[in-house]
């Protein structure tokens, strides 16, 4: 089955909603509790100190997965850089995806964003095996003007339709982000791409989380190879 | 090995040892992994980051007054000593890629009793270190006062140090910003400044530019002095030890380790000594004697007007502050190291809840760092600073050479020295050297400091065996 991480600051009182528990029932879950440090204190120490509170709540939140359905195991990272360590156990655990939690009920229905340089055809695969047989809407978000938004989003609606899924579609207008924003309102998640970094990503932080910091549902962003590679290359920015 | 073998200290705690893999990204232990994020810059900017402060901005007027133009020699020595030493270290923290750094490898290469001296000594000598570099600090702060025209006398420097110590102090306990980029920022301008005018300094003295100056004689005062110089400017050489301390925390260690401590000090070497050749051809060693700690902020506005000054005094404030930041941060882990083996009590590593901070741990760096700050002894600071940290190079040498007579199975370091067994033991000789150059009274500190730390160890830790504890 397909592999999801969720990763949460299970020291800080993270949690996982029900929705997003029931929404990943039809995936393998990986959940990776993280504590991020300051620079002064050691990873070990806090380790020592802390290990045990978090390896509790951690086997507390894998139970609520695995009784919702799919396989579930966990990680306990002790980090000075969150994204870096979420981006090594996604790898080591083959992840197709890594959640950012959000609080949300049921969820009836999915914001799917194929706007920019991410690749359609991974993400409604991630769809399609997402939502299963489960009666669950998708909308496809686009950017108007998107050269290969055409072809992208014929094929992805083939392909959700062939599978059971009913799909209306949603043409950004203006800036693309503020129109994603815009979109997320009415829908309980969100599932998007990984994006390669980039200036704004580098100034405004990673468009996955400021799409979660905007929405208050959870988002899943489908991690490309290509950004999975290129992370590797780049992962000297040293904290 | 089982914790019962390990023995416990006074109070019935026992060495806190974990099973661990260590991989090129993190330490998996059974339950938990600890994230290695450091990479190459980061350790160069911490290694950089220590030393520059001192053998840059505060040293040239002291040790040129006492070697003349031959203190850049004093300087060539400290670093060759520096990277006979740094090639061992690489060496261990490769095999032992742990926080902890010398006084990990020494323990566990030599045993609890040399371990424990090491470990408690680099405590202090952090603190003399931080001290000295505070004190230095406080000489830039007035100067930079002078330079915006508000001319106060030296009484203010005292203070300053004092005041700014404790503010690091407290901001390492209440701050969760990470400072690291920022520490890599700061050493990234530093070395801008510092080629940008060392580069201009070294035309002006082979005469492309700027006014010829006079020629004088290179070691006025003998050939003695510059071995002296070579111990009192060995504090410029601390830090390459201090990339060592994170070591657990390093990204591929194997290969960021080695270059990072041996980088370091081969780059700081090269612009002390040239420092000390420009400062000397632009001012002569007598003037720059009688500047004194700030003698650099003179040769800059004689090279380059009050720009000039006003850079140096830039670069001398961010250089001592990111000294003294990084020493604080280091001394913090040193206690950590030894208190999770059972040789300081457990509390001293307790971490703050509400900040994430070792406290304690911070307390007690910060302590001690404001009373030997208020004495502003620059000169003893400086040489007890460099003689704690001494005994532990020479050890570690000497642990090294053990290590490698009888190999246990666990000890399969990725970098090998080159040229053993030469290398660690001229290493270790030239650090027991450099500590009989010393004055008087730095030794009699240092001694006093090292029997204080055994006789804890006999009173406290006896029991405590951490030979081949892993």
């Amino acid at each position: 089955m397909t592999h999801v991480l969720v990763p949460v600051a299970i020291l800080e009182g993270g949690t996982v909603s029900s929705g997003l528990v029931n929404l990943l029932s039809t995936m393998d879950v990986t959940v990776l509790g993280y504590h991020v440090l300051p620079e002064q204190t050691p990873p070990d120490q806090a380790r020592a100190q802390f290990e045990d509170r978090a390896n509790e709540a951690l086997d507390d939140l894998t139970e609520e997965f695995r009784s919702a359905g799919g396989e579930a195991y966990h990680r306990l990272v002790f980090t000075q850089n969150r994204q870096q360590s979420i981006d090594r156990i996604a790898d080591e655990t083959s992840a197709r995806a890594y959640a950012i939690t959000g609080t949300t009920g049921p969820v009836d229905n999915v914001l799917v964003s194929l706007a920019g340089d991410t690749d359609a055809t991974q993400i409604v695969e991630f769809v399609v095996e997402l939502i299963g047989d489960r009666p669950i809407e998708v909308t496809l978000f686009i950017a108007d003007g998107d050269v290969a938004s055409d072809d992208s989003l014929a094929t992805a609606t083939e392909q959700l339709s062939a599978a059971g899924i009913e799909t209306t579609t949603r043409v950004a207008e203006g800036n693309t982000f503020d129109a994603l924003i815009d979109a997320v309102a009415g829908h309980d998640a969100v599932v998007m791409g990984e994006r390669a970094p980039s200036l704004s990503s580098l100034l405004f932080g990673e468009e996955a989380d400021r799409v979660a910091a905007a929405s208050v549902g959870p988002v899943l962003v489908v991690r490309s190879s290509a950004a999975a590679a290129d992370a590797d290359d780049s992962d000297d920015n040293d904290t | 090995m089982a914790s019962e073998e390990l023995g416990q200290n006074i109070e019935g705690e026992r060495p806190d040892i974990e099973q661990t893999v260590e991989t090129d990204d993190a330490t998996v232990t059974k339950t938990a992994e600890l994230e290695r994020t450091i990479g190459l810059s980061g350790g160069l900017a911490i290694g950089i980051g220590t030393m520059i402060g001192a053998g840059i901005f505060v040293f040239p007027g002291l040790a040129a007054g006492e070697a003349g133009p031959a203190a850049a020699l004093s300087f060539a020595i400290g670093g060759v000593v520096a990277l006979l030493v740094a090639l061992p270290t690489s060496e261990l923290a490769t095999a032992m890629p742990k926080s902890g750094g010398g006084y990990y490898f020494i323990s566990r290469g030599l045993g609890t009793l040399p371990g424990a001296v090491v470990g408690l000594s680099l405590w202090f000598g952090l603190v003399f270190a931080t001290a000295f570099y505070l004190v230095g600090f406080g000489y830039y702060a007035v100067d930079a006062l002078g330079v915006a025209g508000i001319a106060i006398g030296e009484w203010l420097v005292i203070p300053v140090a004092v005041a700014v110590g404790a503010g690091f102090t407290l901001l390492n306990v209440t701050g969760t910003e990470n400072a690291a980029k920022l520490q890599n920022g700061v050493v990234a301008l530093l070395l801008s400044i510092l080629i940008f005018f060392l580069g201009f300094g070294l035309l002006d003295a082979i005469g492309i530019v700027g006014e010829p100056s006079a020629p004088e004689t290179f070691a006025p005062r003998g050939t003695l002095p510059i071995f002296t110089v070579a111990a009192l400017v060995f504090t410029s050489y601390l830090g390459f030890a201090q990339v060592a301390t994170v070591a657990g925390e390093m990204k591929d260690p194997g290969r960021t380790l080695p270059m990072a401590m041996v980088g370091s000090v081969v780059i700081v070497t090269v612009l002390y000594v040239v420092t000390i050749l420009v400062a000397t051809s632009a001012f002569g060693a007598e003037r720059l004697a009688e500047e004194g700690e700030t003698a650099m902020v003179a040769v800059g506005r004689d090279l380059l007007g009050p720009a000039g000054a006003f850079a140096i005094v830039f670069g001398g404030l961010l250089a001592t502050m990111s000294s003294a930041n990084a020493s604080i941060l280091s001394t913090s882990r040193a206690i950590y190291a030894v208190s999770k083996d059972a040789i300081l009590p457990g509390w001293a590593s307790r971490i703050n809840l509400k900040y994430g901070t070792p406290h304690v741990a911070l307390g007690m760096a910060g302590g001690p760092i404001l009373l030997l700050t208020a004495t502003g002894q620059v000169e003893i600071l400086a040489e007890v600073a460099s003689f704690l940290h001494l005994i532990m190079y020479a050890l570690m040498c000497v642990a090294l050479i053990a290590l490698r007579r009888d190999e246990p199975e666990w000890y399969d370091p990725e970098f090998r020295v080159p040229g053993y067994p030469a290398v660690p033991i001229l290493g270790a000789v030239a650090s027991f050297a450099l500590i009989l150059l010393m004055n008087r009274l730095s030794q009699i500190i240092g001694l006093a400091i090292m029997l204080g730390t055994a006789g804890w160890y006999f009173y406290y830790a006896r029991d405590v065996t951490l030979r081949g504890a892993l």
